[in-house]
């Protein structure tokens, strides 16, 4: 099968600032050095064909994780879409790991500890799936609530959004992203969202909603979100 | 020329699912509990993460991608992926813990002459960070000492500033989490400040 084979470096415009003003933690976290320009290998253009048999797929309800319990509360929704290279072939068989907040704003990590925002005991926020043959992915699952970045001299509170870590075809198609609801006035002001300069880079980060007389069930909420790895497919080297 | 622009990375947060990993994870030489060993010399690489003012950073997640001990990858764009160890993967990840300690276990990768660079690479072991702070994964790629490829390796050369190639060279230690029978090998990273790690531009 002919996979992606051609990286070029990333566009700053479309890709965020690695240090964002007032988020703090890249502040420490972020080389003062430059990066050093690599010529691709092999090893940069491969990567785990396998993957599934590490990180097991088939997870895509998070909207009811114990059978014997309720329904986690909150509005559910269908999250889908397409996940493609940069010619628009789907990357099938891909790994897609996703996770978000409960429907008060509050992750089930010990690192929210500290939330005051109740936990919800019926839902754990997190989900892995495989891209199908077509290169889609699929979760039901409930919209996460905005919340507040501990302590934040300008109150930034993050809109809601759902992270995503994809694997695509190799090791340049490596992406962890997080994907925002449309029309949400905190995406406006969300310092994550709006590192990413060009409006083009932001709008790929949004999903779309779904007509709700398209959606096949009345209680969900469906909303597409297609998403564009690194990657183009060219001859062969050598060849 | 793109005709769809890639999607942008996002930072991974502080709240990556703990459950996520999984015992074994940061074990490249079985695929899964009970499988075959993969073949080749079992190394235990780790060391530190560290921030500015060499602060451990814990709960980034290190990931790592690897050739196997023949120099081969099991994937379409390797010429000679047909003949490449079915019994190694050539990914693992794991969590830095609340000293900024990671480890894995792997297979000592062969070198392999490139198609794509046209030259020979020496063993190496790619890796990537992610975590909170990082609005975009950092790479960089670790060596092997006494490795005479090293000097005219396409990627370690790529590093420009000769004297910052040492912090990418893996060093003989010991290390009590050595599962029986490897061979221990360390490198810090520092994602900032002094003794920084160089990174290449992704």
């Amino acid at each position: 099968m002919n996979l992606p084979n051609t990286f070029e470096p990333y566009d700053d415009a479309t890709q965020p600032a690695m240090t964002v003003t007032d988020y703090s933690e890249t502040s420490t976290r972020v080389p003062k050095n430059q990066l050093y320009r690599r010529p691709l290998t092999l090893t940069e253009i491969t990567g785990p064909t396998r993957l599934g048999a590490k990180l097991k797929p088939g997870d895509n309800d998070l909207s009811h994780p114990y059978p014997q319990q309720p329904r986690a509360m909150g509005q559910l929704i269908r999250v889908a879409g397409r996940l493609m290279d940069e010619d628009g072939q789907p990357v099938r068989g891909a790994i897609i790991e996703l996770w978000h907040a409960n429907a008060a704003g509050r992750y089930i990590h010990p690192m929210d500890a500290k939330n005051s925002a109740p936990i919800d005991p019926n839902f754990v926020g997190s989900g892995r799936v495989a891209t199908d043959a077509a290169g889609r992915y699929e979760f039901l699952t409930i919209k996460p609530a905005a919340y507040p970045y501990p302590n934040h001299p300008t109150r930034w509170w993050r809109p809601p959004h759902i992270h995503m870590s994809i694997f695509g075809d190799g090791f340049m198609s490596r992406l962890v992203t997080q994907m925002f609801f449309p029309g949400d006035p905190f995406n406006d002001i969300d310092l994550i969202l709006n590192a990413v300069p060009d409006p083009r880079g932001r709008a790929r980060m949004i999903a779309r909603q779904v007509p709700m007389a398209d959606m096949p069930v009345l209680n969900v909420v469906g909303f597409e979100h297609d998403i564009v790895v690194r990657g183009h497919r060219q001859t062969p080297f050598g060849m | 020329m793109s005709q769809y622009i890639p999607t942008a990375s996002g930072t991974v947060g502080p709240f990556f699912p703990p459950h996520f990993f999984r015992p074994g994870d940061n074990d490249l030489t079985i695929v899964e509990p009970g499988a075959a060993v993969a073949a080749g010399l079992r190394i235990h690489v780790f060391g530190y993460l560290f921030e500015a003012a060499r602060l451990p950073r814990w709960n980034s997640i290190i990931e790592l991608w690897q050739a196997d001990g023949g120099g081969r990858f099991a994937h379409p764009n390797d010429p000679q992926a047909a003949l490449a160890d079915p019994r190694f993967i050539g990914w693992g990840r794991c969590a830095s813990e609340t000293d900024g300690y990671f480890d894995f276990v792997t297979i000592k990768p062969g070198g392999f002459d490139d198609p794509v660079a046209k030259a020979r690479r020496a063993p190496h072991i790619n890796l990537s960070i992610t975590g909170s702070g990082l609005m975009r994964r950092l790479t960089t790629t670790l060596f092997f000492p006494d490795e005479p490829a090293n000097a005219a390796d396409p990627v370690f050369t790529a590093v420009t500033d000769a004297s910052l190639r040492p912090r990418l060279i893996l060093q003989p230690a010991s290390s009590d989490k050595a599962p029986p029978g490897t061979r221990s090998y360390r490198i810090d990273i520092v994602l900032q400040g002094e003794g920084e790690t160089p990174f290449f531009v992704d």
